[in-house]
């Protein structure tokens, strides 16, 4: 019985653990770094143990001094949040040998699904369609040039150990794809440490329409829909939203039915995201599998009233899931908008620094998941977003207009963020009618002057 | 896995505090949190702290130095012990002068016990943390004075 969480995470996801453990009587341990003390999480969990200096390697990595800090505390399990060491599988191996439950996956599940070449071929296995392409690393320029013909340009080079949307490049033709091939593999081995790298095709103008599942350990999965994330700025998600504007209802079936598949390929248990790339004539292609708790999960819960890290934790405690397949049923519209402490009309600069008036909006379909406050110094050393507002009603035109009205509620003085951009985006023809793809973002800075934006 | 032995562990620091007590079923007992200025514990509604992060400690929790004083802090998280083994005289205590590689203490994470060295010279003038209790990194663990 799972009676003491370790957090082993910060910010506005720490936040979202500490209370949902609040709501079952779980008690919490916050973990936390020097540069963390005056974080709202730490403040109401009900202990906390410094455990670094500010940056992440000298703390929220430091699996060994994590790992310290729940034993001396005497904690039941701990939950990995996202980022950080979500999806390490030496770390969830660690709590495993230790005894300590790892809240997410096994992590067998996570090593299979961490490395994309073996991800893919795990779920083409499972009759899950994925995008055509080299079947695991290339081993040779050679060779790489021969499938991407074969394939047929354009196609996009990808390293294997990547992920987060870093370690890609999109090649149009033979002479491009030499010189992208090795700008690949070098910026590959720098970031990951790992050079090798794979080809495939390019879906041109894709949405990235994501599933949330939900596995227990014995043997149920289910899918709870979809998120459209196709609003991304250098592959970093700005906005989400559920349900899809383009998804059928058909067309969610087929692939809410292959997400499942391939979370069973995986052996996955607790929460997860199968990320579909689909094109205009709606085919879809499986890209990768997310082994965590995502940063949009709370779009899902506002849809399906299910409420995922009380789910999480509940699963990482032996029991069963409590519902099935045909009990999921989607209401409302919700609308995600990720606000960061970015400067959107310099090439978002990172903003640190300390927010004077914090105002956050409310009212009826209001959500704002956010540890910031009136007084709180951003630390520069760690992601810049400061926290999410999530918009629902009961249909997408009424989300999106409830979502301009709280955007243009929402202060935060003394620091620059993103809202003003969210605004625009709110307000946009293309956006409002729903035929945002992945190209959208691209587009729309093009045609909006910056200033729109300060 | 190691359960910890301790009964009743309290650290304080500027701005923090924290106690946690434990009966000798293992079963923890009254646990309470409070910081500067008061925070409400869990039963209450949050309320944020006041405006003083912009003088948050953005290095360790560290209060006014007073001339001449410095401290050996922890480097990691464990349990702390003060003597090479139960039997022994401790590495240090009050008036043992140290240099920079004088082991002070034994802390143990994760099965390991890891001699920690001063890492300055001084005169221990408090021993600030108790045999057997949990320490946080960036933990005061001794008090020197420096000529």
């Amino acid at each position: 019985m799972i009676q003491k969480i370790l957090i082993a995470n910060r910010g506005e996801i720490a936040l979202r653990i500490v209370r949902a453990c609040r709501e079952l009587g779980i008690k919490t341990l916050a973990v936390y770094s020097e540069a963390d003390v005056q974080s709202l999480h730490v403040q109401l969990a009900d202990e906390a143990i410094c455990i670094g200096g500010p940056k992440s390697a000298d703390s929220y990595l430091r699996a060994d001094r994590i790992i310290s800090a729940a034993e001396i505390a005497d904690v039941d399990a701990i939950h990995p949040g996202y980022g950080f060491l979500s999806e390490n599988a030496k770390f969830a191996e660690q709590c495993e040998s230790c005894n300590i439950k790892f809240i997410g996956p096994k992590s067998k599940s996570i090593r299979m699904m961490g490395d994309k070449s073996i991800a893919k071929e795990t779920v083409k296995k499972a009759g899950v369609p994925i995008v055509p392409g080299s079947d695991g690393p290339v081993e040779s320029e050679a060779e790489a040039v021969k499938i991407a013909r074969k394939i047929g340009y354009p196609v996009i080079i990808k390293a294997v150990a990547g992920g987060g949307g870093r370690g890609m490049r999109i090649a149009h033709n033979d002479v491009s794809f030499a010189k992208e091939y090795h700008v690949a593999r070098n910026e590959a081995e720098k970031a990951f440490g790992n050079g090798a790298v794979y080809v495939e095709k390019y879906i041109e103008k894709p949405r990235h329409i994501e599933f949330q599942v939900l596995a227990d350990a014995h043997g149920k999965v289910v899918h709870l829909g979809e998120r459209d994330c196709s609003v991304q700025r250098r592959h970093q998600k700005l906005i989400e939203e559920a349900p899809s504007p383009f998804l059928t209802s058909d067309l969610r079936k087929k692939m809410g039915k292959a997400a499942v598949r391939a979370a069973e390929a995986a052996e996955y248990e607790n929460a997860g995201t199968i990320e579909f790339l689909v094109d205009a004539k709606g085919n879809y292609y499986f890209i990768e599998m997310n082994t965590r708790i995502q940063v949009e999960h709370p779009v899902t819960e506002e849809v399906t009233g299910i409420d995922l890290i009380k789910q999480q934790i509940r699963v990482a405690n032996g029991e069963k899931l409590d519902f099935d397949q045909g009990d999921v049923t989607f209401n409302r519209h919700a609308i995600e908008c990720r606000i960061n402490a970015e400067d959107p009309a310099r090439n978002f600069v990172p903003s640190p620094g300390t927010i004077g008036l914090y105002y956050a909006p409310g009212g009826h379909g209001v959500r704002v998941d956010s540890h910031v406050y009136s007084g709180y110094s951003i630390p520069p050393y760690y992601d810049s977003m400061i926290g999410k507002l999530i918009c629902y009603g009961s249909t997408r035109k009424i989300a999106l207009e409830r979502a301009y009205r709280a955007l243009s509620e929402y202060l935060v003085r003394g620091i620059k963020t993103t809202i003003p951009l969210h605004k625009a985006i709110m307000a946009d023809p293309i956006f409002i009618e729903g035929k945002a793809t992945t190209a959208y973002m691209e587009e729309f800075m093009g045609r909006t002057p910056p200033d729109l934006f300060s | 896995m190691k359960r910890s032995e301790l009964s009743e562990f309290e650290v304080e620091e500027e701005g923090f505090k924290l106690k946690i007590k434990r009966d000798i079923n293992g079963v923890p007992s009254a646990i309470s949190r409070g910081s500067n200025p008061p925070f409400p514990l869990a039963e209450s509604a949050p309320v944020p702290p006041p405006p003083q992060a912009a003088t948050a400690p953005a290095t360790s929790l560290a209060g006014a130095e007073e001339l001449g004083i410095t401290y050996i802090k922890s480097p990691m998280v464990g349990t702390f012990y003060s003597a090479p083994s139960p039997e022994s005289k401790p590495f240090a205590t009050v008036g043992t002068k140290v240099t920079e590689n004088t082991p002070v203490c034994i802390i143990e994470a994760m099965k390991i016990m890891n001699e920690i060295q001063a890492e300055t010279k001084g005169t221990v003038v408090e021993i600030l943390v108790e045999n057997g209790q949990p320490v946080e990194y960036g933990q005061r663990l001794f008090k020197l004075k420096q000529d």
